[in-house]
């Protein structure tokens, strides 16, 4: 048993710790505030270029083939800085490793280095729709064979990064007679198609930096080789490649819940009430206590689940376990942090309710607690009939 | 050409320090490690002038110490250093800067090279000895606390800082060693992908005893916290008075109000 990082593990860490106390800490609560993104595609730019836009993409594709383990370091990292950048680095990574999994060679060729280059500020996942969120399968856009070409109606929504992605991975009913999950396709959409509309940007509790829309298909026309594996074969191909992204996800909710007891523990230590630091108040030592437990037990169960990524074992549960468990702690956390600031951790002149409003929809996104219960529980009860 | 880059392995400086068993240095412990700040810098200059001069250059960077600074050297040559010497020494923090410096000379004495870079001074130790112990023991020029440097056909223009702001400029020929202070550059992150590549450089190791046998001669005899002082001064009173009252002291006590 091994629990130590590698050296090229650590640097990359640091390597993301350094930027983040650097570049994104100082622009984080503006980023929050205004709707200027220009300070957020600058700092996309930069993390492309150091490489962290394809952490575990192979390094003929302009990747930096540092595995799962790193990638998961390197979002937690930035992620004690900025949810916003950070969710933005998850999806890119996601699409990238998608991609890679089912494309052609052609197809990697062309994207996959564009993203990691930062050339396109992001890649798009779609596969949420209005009527389909927890289950997918259920979705109703459609693409219709028309000679070379698909043409494609229907609509997406939640799509993180839309107005700036480059290219989307769109899933789209190409039999609607198949059984559920059975008869749909997965395409690489380039941005600015006709007929792909950007729709409105939701306006949400947190997050605020990172653009989440509405994306319509208006007959939109791609050529038949934009198709990403096999026909009818794209189901499988989202739910393998969430998998993966949930442990982007937990490890995100792990920077934010580590960034709010950090600083609330510090504050503990400086505030005085009834003359004495409220740090020496064994009440708040108990959230010191159970915070870190629980953010500590996360870090734990996410770097099993993507060591055992890296090293080609089965990981569905583990994901499940890592990405429920750290977003429901990171959560707790926030909760914790913000009672220990007391009035002030309300206010936004502390970081503790912006960090409690970017830890809340990690419980939601990339499969909602309950979903990830649905499969651990599934994994589980597998062993036992 | 050739370059060689002296670079230490030190504490973050912002960890709780407590004494070793010893009482005579820190407790390692628990302690998260990084390349020493004012390294940092000569690494980025050693890694400018490397690019500049291009092909036929070569820059080897140094450390001294236990396994874990290999951490530190993989930084250096993700940040662009060609390759490496790991002297293995698990007792480096117990050696005095001459120790230090001797093992340093005793590496490069007969390797020629042209430009020697290291920083101003380790963030833990902060002798400031060791760069300037290496030039006078390998007989080459030196200038220290740079904070400006350029390279010509065989000549440093180096920026000095002084007291009180004061800058001087230095020029001196290669071979040379130069100690490098704050507000030369700013250090290049290192990038994922080199970070990955830069396991394929080779990293040379030595044991200390193969190149140094010197004893020390300023042995640190303790290490310990300072005394507990009393907590400042507590003005009281309304806000004139206050104010008055700082005014005072800081005519008494400082250099501001004079
Ligand atoms: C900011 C943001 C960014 C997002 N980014 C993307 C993106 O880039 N790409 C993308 O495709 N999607 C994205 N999403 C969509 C996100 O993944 C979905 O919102 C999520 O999967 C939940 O779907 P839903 O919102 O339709 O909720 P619903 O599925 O309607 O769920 C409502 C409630 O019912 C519960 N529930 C549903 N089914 C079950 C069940 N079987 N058992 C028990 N409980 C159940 C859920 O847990 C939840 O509590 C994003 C969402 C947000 C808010």
């Amino acid at each position: 048993m091994f629990l130590d990082l590698t050296e090229e593990q650590k640097l990359i860490q640091g390597t993301a710790r350094d930027f983040a106390k650097a570049e994104l800490e100082p622009v984080a609560a503006a980023l929050d505030q205004s709707d200027d993104r220009a300070p957020l595609m600058a700092n996309l730019k930069k993390l492309a270029e150091l490489g962290f836009m394809g952490l575990n993409v192979k390094e003929q594709y302009g990747g930096t083939e540092a595995g799962v383990v790193a990638f998961s370091l390197a979002i937690t990292e930035i992620a004690r800085a900025c949810a916003s950048t950070a969710v933005t680095l998850s999806v890119n990574n996601m699409v990238c490793e998608v991609i890679q999994a089912v494309g052609n060679e052609e197809q990697k060729v062309k994207y996959i280095p564009k993203i990691c280059s930062g050339e396109y500020a992001a890649g798009g996942f779609g596969l949420t729709e209005p009527g389909a969120g927890s289950d997918p399968s259920g979705m109703g856009t459609q693409a219709v064979k028309d000679g070379d070409y698909f043409v494609i109606n229907g609509s997406k929504v939640f799509i993180t990064s839309a107005p700036y992605a480059g290219v989307f991975v769109v899933w789209a009913v190409t039999d609607k007679d198949a059984p559920k999950g059975k008869g749909i396709s997965c395409f690489l959409i380039e941005g600015g198609t006709p007929g792909l509309i950007i729709g409105k940007e939701e306006k949400k509790m947190g997050q605020h930096a990172s653009a989440t829309n509405e994306l319509i298909f208006d007959n939109c026309r791609v050529p038949a080789s934009a198709m990403m594996g096999k026909l009818n074969d794209g189901f499988r191909i989202a739910v393998a490649e969430l998998t993966g992204g949930r442990i982007g996800i937990g490890s995100l909710a792990l920077g934010v819940g580590l960034a709010a007891m950090d600083y609330a523990t510090k504050y503990s230590t400086e505030r005085v009430q009834f003359g004495q630091k409220i740090s020496n108040f064994q009440a708040l030592q108990w959230m010191i206590a159970d915070g870190y437990t629980e953010l500590e037990a996360s870090r734990l169960l996410l770097m099993s689940a993507a060591w055992r990524k890296e090293n080609g074992k089965s990981f569905a549960k583990e994901a499940s376990m890592a990405k429920l468990f750290a977003t429901e702690s990171a959560n707790r956390a926030c909760y914790s942090a913000m009672q220990m600031l007391g009035g002030y951790g309300y206010t936004q002149d502390y970081p503790i309710e912006r960090f409690t409003r970017d830890a809340r929809i990690t419980a939601i996104y990339e499969g909602t607690s309950e979903i990830q219960r649905l499969i651990i529980s599934r994994e589980i009860l597998r062993n036992f009939s | 050409m050739k370059l060689l880059v002296c670079i230490k392995q030190v504490p973050d400086m912002e960890s709780r320090f407590k004494p070793d068993a010893s009482g005579i240095w820190y407790n390692e412990a628990d302690l998260a490690f990084r390349m020493n700040e004012y390294d940092e810098y000569a690494v980025e200059q050693a890694v400018q002038l490397r690019e500049k001069l291009g092909e036929g250059s070569e820059l080897t960077v140094l450390s001294i110490g236990p396994d874990r600074v290999v951490e530190a050297i993989k930084k250096a040559l993700a940040m662009g250093c060609d390759n490496a010497v790991h002297v293995q020494d698990t007792a480096a923090s117990a050696k005095d800067p001459w120790q230090i410096a001797s093992i340093i000379a005793g590496y490069a004495k007969d390797k020629s090279f042209d430009v020697i870079f290291t920083g101003m001074q380790s963030q833990d130790r902060g002798s400031a000895q060791v760069g300037v112990t290496v030039a006078e023991l390998l007989g080459v020029a030196c200038t220290t606390t740079i904070v400006g440097f350029a390279y010509d056909n065989g000549v440093i223009t180096a920026k000095r800082e002084l007291e009180g702001g004061i800058k001087g400029a230095v020029t001196l020929n290669t071979p040379a060693l130069v100690t490098c202070q704050l507000g030369l550059n700013v250090p290049r992150y290192p990038t994922l992908p080199n970070i990955m590549k830069a396991k394929k450089k080779e990293i040379t190791a030595i044991p200390a005893a193969d190149l140094t046998t010197s004893e020390s001669l300023a042995a640190t005899t303790s290490f310990h916290p300072p005394a507990k002082k009393g907590g400042g001064i507590v003005l009281e009173g309304d806000v004139g008075e206050l104010v008055d009252k700082v005014i005072a002291i800081l005519k008494d006590k400082t250099a501001v109000l004079r």
